[in-house]
C-alpha cells in the first residue's frame, strides 16, 4: 500500500499542535481534578474564593486553548490528507483502476492518526515532567492546603486515546470523500482549480451590464495582482493557517507579556513558548506549501522574463495583509480573554488590578512580528530563486 | 539577428561527462522560420535552451544584436527574455489556477499589450476567455500557450516539439495558427521537432545528430500546415 506508517509520522504540524493542546489541558485538568477532590478542606471564605477562581481558570484555559488547538489540528489533518491525495493522485488512481474500493484505500489513512498519538503522548509526558512545579506555582501564596498530583487514567483516555481514534476515523472518512472523484481524473492528475463563469458548450449566457463592467475592470488588473488573488483562492486552507499563525503569535506573546500581575512567571513562559511554536509551525507549513505548489508557475514566469521580485509578489505577497489581519484579531482576542478572566474568574479576589490594553507591549510584539514575518518571506523568496527552470521542464 | 558560434555543452560530472553539443554554429535572421530537426538525444532541445537564454553553454558565443547573451548575468538574461523571446513547450505549462484570459495576460503585461484579447481571438478561443486549462482540450491549451507567447510581442519565438502531445488534426491547426501569426507579426521562429514532415513548413531546416549539425538546407517553397504529411 502506498500509505505507510512513515507517512503518518511525517505530520509534524499536527504532532506539535496536539502536543501543545494536551500539555496545557493535562496540567490544568489534572490540577482541577485534584483540587476538586479536596474541596471539603476549604474551611474559610478566602480559601473558597481562591478555590473557585482556580477551578474556573482551569476550565477556561483548558476549554479555550484545548478547544482552539483541537479545531486547528482537525483542519490541519484535513489539509494534510487533501494535500497527500493531490500529490499522489496517479498512485491512488492506479489502485482504483485495479479495482480497490474507495473505502479499502481510505482505511489506510488511519496511519495519519499516529501523528496525533505521538503529539498527545509528548504533551501528556511533558506536562507530567513539570506537574509538581506547576502545582507549587498555582499555590505559591499558600492560600490552599498542600496536595500532591495524582494520576488520572481518564485523562489518558480523554486526551490521548479518544483524540487519536477520533482523528483516525476523521482521516478515513475525509479520505473516502476525497477519493470519490473519477478514476480517470486521478490518473490524469486533474486538479479542480476553479470553474469558468460561462456555463454550457461555449454558449453565451445572459450577462448583466454589471457583470460586463466587472469583466472590464478585471481586464485592467495587472497580471501579478491576478496571480496573487489566484494563489490565495486556490488553497484557502493555507490562508487560514497564515491568519492563525499570526493570531497565535500576537495573542500569546502579548498575553505572556501582559498577564504578569494575574499569573505566575511559569505560566507566562508556557504561553510564550506555545505561542512561538504554534506561530512558526503554522506559518512554515503554509508558506512551504505555497512555494512548493507554485514551483511550475514560478518557473514559467521566469522563462517569460518575470524577475524574482515579481515571482515573490505574485506568490507570497498576497498573504501579507491576511497575516497582519491575524495579528490584529489576536490582539483583540487576548485583550478580551484576559479582561474576561479578570472580571469573571478573579472578581471576588482582592488586589487583582483592572486589566487595560497595553499599547507598549502591542507595539513591541508588532515590531518583532514584522521582523520575523518579513525575514521568513525573504528566506522563502531566496528558496524560490533556487527553483531550476530546466528541472521543471524536464518533468 | 542571432549568431551562434561554436557552442559546446556537456552534462554530468568530469568522469562521466557526456558532450551533448559539439561546436554548433548557425545564424538566425529577422522573420526567419527555422526548424531544428533530429532524433531524440541529438541535442536539439539543449541547443534551443541555450539560444533562448534558459541554459548556459560551456563554450562558444550567442550574439544577439551585438550582445553575447551567454555572458549576461541572471538579471540581464531575465530582461533579455522579457524583451525578445517567446516560448511554446510540448507540455503547454499553462498556469492551472488562472483562466485563459489571465494566462495570456501573463505574456501581455510584460510588453504592456492591452489588446491581448485580439490574440486569443486570433487562435480561435474568443469564446473561451474564462475557461480554466483543465476545462480545455490539449489542442486548445496549446493554442492558449501560442496566444500567451505572442501576446508579449516577441522578436523570436522558440517552440520545443509544440505538436508532440497533439493528434494530427489539432497539430496541423496549431502549426497553421503559428504560421499565419508569423506572417502577420513578423517574428522569427525556431522550432524543435523530430517530425520530418513539419520541417517542410520551414524556410531553413537544420538537421542534427549526436550533437552536431549534419545538414542545413532551405525550402524554396515552404508548405502550409495542411499541405505537409504527418
Amino acid at each position: 500500500m502506498i500509505i505507510g506508517i512513515k507517512d503518518g509520522m511525517k505530520l509534524v504540524g499536527i504532532s506539535i499542535m496536539a502536543c501543545c493542546a494536551v500539555f496545557v489541558c493535562t496540567l490544568f485538568m489534572n490540577y482541577n481534578m485534584d483540587l476538586v477532590s479536596i474541596e471539603e478542606q476549604m474551611t474559610s471564605p478566602q480559601m473558597m474564593i481562591m478555590y473557585d477562581a482556580l477551578v474556573s481558570m482551569g476550565k477556561v484555559v483548558s476549554g479555550v486553548s484545548g478547544g482552539c488547538l483541537l479545531i486547528t489540528s482537525g483542519i490541519m489533518l484535513v489539509f494534510y490528507i487533501k494535500n497527500y491525495i493531490d500529490t499522489h493522485k496517479k498512485e491512488l488512481g492506479i489502485l482504483k483502476a485495479l479495482g480497490y474500493s474507495n473505502f479499502k484505500i481510505a482505511k489506510n489513512f488511519w496511519v495519519f492518526a499516529i501523528s496525533v498519538l505521538i503529539g498527545t503522548g509528548l504533551g501528556f509526558g511533558g506536562a507530567w515532567l513539570i506537574m509538581s512545579k506547576f502545582y507549587e506555582e498555582q499555590n505559591a501564596d499558600k492560600m490552599l492546603p498542600e496536595f500532591e498530583a495524582a494520576f488520572h487514567l481518564e485523562l489518558v483516555i480523554g486526551l490521548m486515546l479518544i483524540p487519536t481514534i477520533a482523528f483516525g476515523v476523521l482521516a478515513i472518512l475525509y479520505a473516502c470523500v476525497q477519493l470519490k472523484q473519477p478514476t480517470i481524473d486521478l490518473l490524469k492528475e486533474k486538479r479542480q482549480y476553479g470553474k469558468s463563469r460561462i456555463k454550457g458548450n461555449g454558449k453565451k449566457s445572459q450577462r448583466t451590464k454589471r457583470a460586463v463592467g466587472a469583466d472590464r475592470e478585471e481586464k485592467d488588473v495587472p497580471f501579478l495582482k491576478e496571480m496573487q488573488k489566484a494563489t490565495i483562492r486556490s488553497r484557502k486552507s493555507l490562508l487560514f493557517f497564515v491568519v492563525f499563525g499570526a493570531f497565535c503569535f500576537s495573542s500569546m506573546m502579548q498575553m505572556s507579556a501582559g498577564m504578569n500581575e494575574i499569573a505566575s512567571e511559569m505560566m507566562a513562559m508556557m504561553i510564550f513558548i506555545i505561542g512561538a511554536v504554534l506561530a512558526c509551525v503554522t506559518l512554515v507549513l503554509a508558506v512551504t506549501t505555497v512555494v512548493k505548489g507554485n514551483t511550475k508557475s514560478v518557473s514559467m514566469m521566469r522563462v517569460f522574463g518575470y524577475t524574482f521580485e515579481d515571482c515573490k509578489k505574485a506568490v507570497l505577497d498576497g498573504y501579507r495583509p491576511w497575516a497582519y489581519l491575524g495579528f490584529v484579531i489576536g490582539s483583540g482576542y487576548q485583550y478580551g480573554l484576559i479582561k474576561m478572566v479578570v472580571e469573571i474568574v478573579f472578581k471576588d479576589i482582592e488586589n487583582v488590578p483592572d486589566y487595560e490594553f497595553d499599547v507598549q507591549i502591542f507595539m513591541i510584539v508588532l515590531i518583532v512580528f514584522v521582523i520575523l514575518y518579513e525575514a521568513m518571506m525573504f528566506w522563502y523568496s531566496n528558496r524560490m530563486k533556487k527553483i531550476s527552470v530546466k528541472e521543471v521542464m524536464m518533468e | 539577428m542571432i549568431q551562434v558560434k561554436d557552442i559546446t555543452k556537456s552534462f554530468g560530472s568530469k568522469e562521466n561527462s557526456f558532450q551533448v553539443l559539439k561546436g554548433i554554429s548557425l545564424d538566425i535572421k529577422d522573420n526567419d522560420y527555422i526548424v531544428l530537426l533530429g532524433a531524440s538525444g541529438s541535442g536539439k532541445s539543449t541547443l534551443l535552451n541555450i539560444i533562448s537564454g534558459l541554459e548556459k553553454a560551456d563554450s562558444g558565443s550567442i550574439m544577439y544584436d551585438g550582445t553575447d547573451i551567454d555572458k549576461l548575468s541572471e538579471t540581464e538574461l531575465t530582461k533579455f527574455r522579457k524583451d525578445n523571446v517567446g516560448f511554446i513547450f510540448q507540455q503547454y505549462y499553462l498556469l492551472p489556477n488562472l483562466d485563459v484570459e489571465k494566462n495570456v495576460k501573463m505574456g501581455a503585461d510584460l510588453a504592456g499589450n492591452k489588446n491581448y484579447c485580439e490574440m486569443i481571438k486570433a487562435v480561435g478561443l474568443g469564446e473561451k476567455l474564462h475557461k480554466y486549462p483543465h476545462e480545455l482540450s490539449g489542442g486548445e491549451q496549446q493554442r492558449v500557450s501560442v496566444a500567451r507567447a505572442l501576446a508579449k510581442k516577441p522578436k523570436i519565438l522558440f517552440l520545443d516539439e509544440p505538436t508532440g502531445a497533439l493528434d494530427e488534426a489539432t497539430g496541423r491547426q496549431v502549426l497553421d495558427y503559428i504560421s499565419k501569426l508569423q506572417e502577420q507579426y513578423h517574428f522569427a521562429v525556431v522550432m524543435v521537432t523530430h517530425n520530418n514532415n513539419i520541417a517542410e513548413m520551414a524556410k531553413t531546416v537544420i538537421k542534427m545528430n549526436s550533437g552536431k549539425i549534419v545538414e542545413t538546407y532551405t525550402n524554396e517553397a515552404p508548405k502550409t500546415a495542411y499541405e505537409i504529411g504527418w
